[in-house]
Formats: C-alpha cells, structure tokens, sequence
C-alpha cells in the first residue's frame, strides 16, 4: 500500500478492500492517509471491464461504455494539519441504458479547502446516482451538474454534511432535465454545529421538450447550536407544461420531545443527542449498496459528531 | 417510597397544580383520576422531570431523597417509568437499539454489568411475549407507523424490560380498543410485585377493571377533591365527576 501522502487523485488498483483500508483507525493514528478513487465497471453478466479514466487538465473524463454497470467510489483524505487545497474534476457520460452509482467521501484536514466539480451527462434510459459524505475540512465545495440528456434518464443526488467548528461546506447542484419522462430525486441533509455554516443551492431546470418529468427536491438541516447557521436555496424552473416536480426545505433542532423521551428511559442526555443526530444521517448511509463502504461511514459520522467542544 | 407535599407546579404562567399530596408505598397501585384539564397528566411530568413543567411549591421524595432536582436520565435510572400518553416517533433509531442503550445505561447506574447484544436480544424476545409485540416490530424505528394500541404496548414493553420500582402510566387506556385494552392490563398485572408500586392515572374507569387499584384518588382543579378505594372508581362511573364538584362547593 502507499504511504504517502498525495493531494491529488489517484488510482487504486487491485483488492477492491485496499481503498477502504486506508480509513483503518491503526493507519490514520499512524499518520498514514492517502486520496484516490476505485472505478468498478461491469457487463450485464457480471464480468469486469478493464477500463481508466481518461486524464484531463485537473482531473478525470469517464464514458460508462454500453451494456455496462459501473461503481466510482471517490475519497479525498488527510490528516495534515497546515492549510492546503485539494481538488477533484469529473466529467462523466452515461452511455444509453447504463447505470453508476458514485461514491464521494470528504475528511480532509483541519485548516483545508477542498472543491469538487462533477459534469454527468445522463443519456437515454441511463442511471445515476450520487452519494455525497462530507465530514470534513475547513471549506468544502461541491459542484455537481447533471444533464438529462436522453428520454427516460433517471438521477438520484444525495449528500450528507457535517460542519463543526468554523467549517464552511457549500453544495450547489443542477439537474437540467432536457427529454421527456425524466426521473430525479435529490435528498440533501446537513449537521450544523459550533459556527459552522452549511450552504444548499439546488437548481432543477424542466427544459420545454422534456415532458413528463418527475422529479423532487428535498434539503433538510439540523441545527446544534446557536451558532450554526444554515441556508437554503431551492429551485425550480420548469418550462414543460406535463410535469410532476416538487421541492422542500426544513432547518430545525433537535426535537425536544423525542430527547424527552429517550431521557426518560434512562439514556443520558448526550448519548440521547447523538442517537438523534445519528437517526437524522444514518438514512444517508444506509442507503450505500456496499457494505464495507457503509462500515467506514457509520464511524465517519460519529467522529464528525461527537468531537463536540 | 414516594412522597409528595403540598406540590404545586405551573406550565408557562399558568398554575396547574395547586398543592397535591400523595404517599405511595412499595407494592401498592394507586389510581388518579380527573376530569380533563385536571392536572393528572401535569403531575405525571412534573414527576419525570419533564422540561417546561415547573414546581412552584412543594416537595417530593422518592426513597427519601429529593426527586425534583434530578434529571430525567436519573429519575429512570433510580427505578422510576413514566408510561406516555402520546408516544412520540423516532425513525432512525430501532427499538431494540434504543432499548438495548437504556437498559444498559440504567445498569450502568446500578453498578450492574451492561448486557451484549445477544443477551440484550434474549431479554427483549422474552419480554414483547407479555404484551404480543412480533420481532418485526423490535427492529423498526421507535414507534414509526406503529398504531395507537401498538405504542401502548410498547411503552408497557420498554416497563418491562427496565424493571422499574415506580411505575407512573398517563392515560395508557386511551385510544385502545378492547383487545389492546385486555393485553396492556396483562402485561400491567403481569409486572406487579411486592416492592414495585403504580400510579395509573385515568379518565375512565375501565383499565381499574382489569387492573385493580389499592387506592384511587380523584383530581379537581389540581386538587385531590377525594380519596378511596376501588369502589370510588365504580361510583364515579356512575355519577360522573360532576357530584365532587358540587360536594366541594357545598364543603365550603
């Protein structure tokens, strides 16, 4: 395994656990982090494609090829303590009727600042889906465009943000729905502690062709303290007459009656909190389809809630 | 065990409790009914400890010791359950995950040692017999979709598997119908022991015919207007609660 530490993507190749054994606790208290991504590519009938991502100028090009299935799994880690700037550049196409679930994780250090920039283009009957754990770093921004190139694409964005601390994390996504009977749903959630902030700027466009469009919008955040502050923006610009699209927003705080409860059957008050801030994430995660993937995560989210000051 | 002077308690400005006195022994089930409005469901929270509840006067002791300065964790730790009226939903959380958490942390309090997932499994199967909760029920989120009746006999469950010393239920007969009314009253009568006492507070007398009462105490006005026995429950069934009003203006 590699020891060093990069700021830049790379590839990690052969056992698909090797990406996942770099968050192993015993090697980050040994200072030992690294950043890169898997790419898993598929036929129909399970037997792997051998493919990589072309280079482009800061980051990566991907065409999911034809009658494939393909899982990115993207992590962007450090430990380092002194301010740096990583950043991560997709631009990804879904070949006809293809399908890929992409997996983002953020825990970068304490004074960085990491940028995120994916470009999918969606085409006919395609499918993909993004699954987005921002748990740590100073300003994190994450960029996402989708475009619903081709008749019955179908999307699924979510994202998951913890901020502590003074922490900074900005999500902007478009789903720019162009053909008829698109699909989309984007279910963004954030944790807002100390004084951190937590931008959501969620823009769906229905172009005029693209009728029959279903698509629905949720951002939901849960606020710790007095401090944290949440924003956001969701939108909609819907230009097709036959559509079935929808949009909310909640910012709220732990609810008392359900600490009330848990209290009274004996769970401490701070244990009671984080149930509660773990009941509102682990939705997020549970919806990760790899469970090793998912056994990183959950420990992921306990740390980036319950360092609390 | 509890002991209660002369409490008074408010809810924002407003008093609602307006000097209540009420000695609770080991073993015994004490009935409190009331018309609504009568402050039975106030005295309920005061005792867990609930927040936006605040005493104004009075004292309370539970083993001797002060209650009311005491968290609601501590309250529950010291062997004290307060069975809700209206269970609140909590999706993300399983029941057995959340029970498993206060079993321990109860026993943790006790200076017993805390229970691993497979014994903690055992005891949570066993007890969701008395009260007819299937498996399925344990591991959904707490109380998520459950019905009415359903919450109810998850509150009785959560009793049973904390084993608590003073059981305070709020209303756990409403909203059942007949047959949840039947498996709640079992699984009450199932948990009664010599040094395990309840407060069962009630609009109706109905639950009093399944889980009979030792005393039963009438609320008015934040007031206990009466006291008795089990009979006092049938006569009020009867009369209604419209007789101790008129016998607490003519006692004047």
């Amino acid at each position: 395994m590699n020891q060093e530490d990069t700021s830049s993507p790379r590839t990690v190749s052969g056992d698909p656990s090797s990406l996942y054994g770099m968050m192993d606790p015993g090697l980050r208290s040994a200072g030992v982090t690294a950043s890169g991504f898997r790419l898993d590519v598929r036929r129909g009938d399970g037997s792997s494609i051998e493919l990589k991502p072309e280079p482009i100028k800061d980051g990566q090009r991907l065409t999911v090829p034809p009658g494939s299935q393909a899982t990115l799994i993207e992590k962007n880690e450090s430990l380092r303590p002194e301010p740096y700037t990583t950043q991560s550049k997709w631009e990804i196409v879904l070949s006809e009727g293809t399908k890929l679930n992409h997996y983002k994780l953020v825990h970068e250090g304490p004074q960085a600042t990491h940028h995120s920039f994916l470009e999918v283009e969606v085409r006919r009957a395609a499918s993909f889906q993004s699954h987005v754990f921002l748990f740590e770093g100073a300003q994190i921004r994450n960029t996402i465009h989708v475009r619903m190139a081709g008749e019955d694409a179908e999307c699924l964005l979510e994202g998951l943000y913890v901020g502590s601390g003074s922490r900074v994390i900005e999500n902007h996504t478009l789903i720019d729905h162009q053909k008829p009977r698109g699909t989309s749903r984007e279910l963004y959630k954030g944790i807002l502690d100390g004084r951190s902030r937590g931008l959501f700027d969620g823009l769906i466009i229905v172009q005029k062709e693209a009728q029959k469009t279903d698509s629905a919008q949720t951002n939901k955040n849960l606020l710790l303290s007095a401090e944290a502050k949440a924003v956001s923006n969701p939108e909609l610009k819907i230009f097709a007459h036959d559509v079935k699209c929808r949009h909310g927003s909640t910012i709220g705080q732990i609810d008392a009656a359900q600490l009330f409860y848990l209290r009274s059957r004996g769970v401490p008050q701070a244990e009671a909190r984080r149930l509660l801030i773990y009941a509102f994430a682990s939705e997020m995660i549970e919806q990760v389809e790899i469970p090793a993937l998912r056994d990183i995560l959950f420990p992921c989210l306990n740390l980036a809630t319950y360092i609390r000051k | 065990m509890l002991d209660i002077k002369n409490l008074e308690a408010s809810v924002g400005d407003k008093q609602i409790l307006h000097g209540i006195t009420l000695k609770v022994n080991q073993g015994e089930v004490h009935a409190i009914m009331g018309p609504n409005g009568s402050g039975k469901s106030t005295l309920a929270n005061v005792l867990a400890g609930r927040e936006g509840y605040t005493v104004t006067g009075g004292t309370v002791l539970y083993d001797g010791k002060n209650l009311l300065d005491r968290t609601p964790e501590d309250r529950a730790a010291e062997g004290l359950f307060l069975a809700f009226q209206y269970p609140v939903e909590i999706p993300g959380v399983s029941n057995t995950y959340f029970m498993k958490t206060a079993l321990n942390a109860v026993r943790k309090h006790q200076g017993k040692p805390e229970l691993d997932a497979m014994d903690f499994l055992k005891v949570i199967k066993e007890k969701a017999k008395l009260v007819e909760i299937p498996e399925t029920m344990l591991s959904r989120g707490v109380n998520e979709g459950f019905s009415g009746g359903e919450k109810k006999r998850n509150e009785i469950l959560q009793m049973a598997i904390l084993e608590p010393r003073l059981c305070l239920l709020d209303e756990t007969d409403s909203g059942l119908d007949i047959d949840a009314l039947q498996i709640v009253a079992r699984g009450i009568n199932a948990l009664r022991r010599p040094d395990r006492a309840f407060i069962v507070v009630t609009h109706y007398q109905r639950l009093l015919n399944y889980v009979q009462p030792d005393f039963v105490h009438v609320l008015s006005g934040g007031r206990i207007v009466k006291s008795g026995g089990k009979e006092l429950a049938l006569e009020l069934e009867k009369k209604g609660y419209g007789w101790l009003e008129q016998e607490k203006i003519g006692s004047r």
